[in-house]
């Protein structure tokens, strides 16, 4: 039986950097492949991320439909673009900047920078009312929380609240799972101001998280109560107070 | 509150991207700051909750689409810019094609200005290396123009 000869379909094209994953070369040898002329390749490359991109998009530009068209685009980009692309950084990375570029410019089209957008921190934007109750009402095990599920539900209805830049370095953080540094560098700002973006958008979200999770939480607790009035309150000792007293930009 | 203005930012911070001395007084302010502590643990109780409800959307949602909608896209774009298209992806070959084309296109402007009305056409032949030989049709017979290689 003749040897099988297999062909190498390896990374030649791209430079040497830091070892890469499995999945990242699966990534490179389709890219590789993409690049000369394979559409097999491409379509393989857009199903394996287009419901990433998608999420991205959507949690930056809120509009589903948008979010469609922008994901979209993101990948036309990246088709025109491939024979520049020069594998210094892992695929999804550069797949995932473009759409992150193109879902900003989208927002911003559509409306011009609001006064909120601030990015410092104030002793005002410490304040709040409330803080502990999505911890405790979410319990040891947040990902095995029912309440955790209908939280999730509200999610898009709390992104809207945010200012632009607030949405983006929060959905960066959690859909594509940036680090501080790799957020500075996509964002083009200093790792500071990324953490008090951070932080706003967090404070944020939290507090309309709150105002779903307290009534919720109340009325949980009044169920369990209904055979005896006198027992108290739910876990983590009180009623929950409620939330969001200091009126939220 | 001063502090809390400092350490608050740092709260969420993952593992080695906070300075270890800004880590350790981090820990140290959360341990004396119930403000703070009720943060963090809102924070740590709604980390990736975002992640989670934007994939669980996407994943709701029929993708069956979107892959034929991109590729029809991107074949009408490589359709309208086929040229270019291909200019871009093979910046070489076009240049080492184009460079004695565009050189033997001039110098057959160049023969006919020369020439005048004397109705001397130019014809040119490409070698497979590049070089370029040209042949002056004129009204005497074809005239042969070697480079200097040939001569010497």
């Amino acid at each position: 039986m003749p040897p099988r000869v297999i062909p190498f379909q390896g990374l030649v094209n791209f430079r040497p950097r830091a070892p890469v994953s499995p999945v990242e070369a699966e990534d490179l040898s389709l890219v590789s492949k993409a690049r000369a002329g394979d559409a097999d390749a491409f379509r393989a490359l857009v199903v394996r991320f287009q419901r990433k991109v998608y999420a991205l998009a959507l949690g930056i530009v809120k509009d589903p439909d948008l979010a469609w068209d922008v994901a979209q685009e993101a990948f036309l980009r990246v088709h025109g673009h491939l024979a520049e692309f020069e594998g210094k950084s892992s695929f999804s990375t550069w797949l995932f900047r473009i759409a992150t570029h193109l879902s900003i410019d989208a927002v911003r089209r559509e409306r011009t920078s609001r006064k909120d957008d601030i990015d410092d921190v104030e002793e005002a934007d410490l304040a709040g009312g409330g803080e502990g109750i999505l911890s405790t009402a979410l319990g040891n095990d947040p990902r095995e929380n029912l309440l955790r599920r209908e939280l999730a539900g509200q999610i898009q209805a709390a992104l809207e609240t945010l200012p632009e830049k607030h949405r983006t370095i929060l959905v960066l953080r959690e859909v594509e799972g940036l680090s501080y540094e790799e957020l500075a560098e996509r964002l083009g700002i200093h790792k500071g101001t990324v953490m008090s973006r951070l932080f706003h958008a967090r404070k944020k979200m939290q507090a309309v998280l709150r105002r779903y999770a307290g009534p919720a939480l109340a009325r949980r607790a009044g169920e369990e109560e209904e055979p005896g009035p006198e027992t108290g309150g739910p876990r983590g000792g009180g009623s929950p107070r409620p939330p969001g007293e200091r009126a939220e930009e | 509150m001063r502090d809390c203005l400092r350490f608050a930012p740092m709260i969420g911070a993952r593992e080695g991207e906070l300075e270890p001395a800004e880590a350790r007084a981090l820990e140290a302010h959360l341990a004396s700051c119930p403000g703070c502590r009720a943060f963090a643990a809102d924070t740590a109780a709604t980390d990736g909750l975002v992640g989670e409800a934007l994939l669980a959307r996407a994943n709701a949602r029929d993708f069956a689409p979107f892959v034929d909608q991109v590729m029809a896209r991107a074949g009408a774009g490589r359709a309208r810019g086929g040229v270019l298209a291909w200019l871009s992806r093979h910046r070489r070959a076009a240049a080492a094609t184009l460079v004695p084309a565009l050189a033997a296109l001039a110098f057959i402007v160049y023969v006919r200005l020369e020439g005048g009305g004397r109705n001397e056409i130019a014809l040119l032949e490409l070698a497979s290396e590049g070089e370029v030989t040209m042949v002056l049709q004129t009204a005497d017979g074809p005239v042969v123009l070697f480079g200097e290689e040939h001569g010497s």
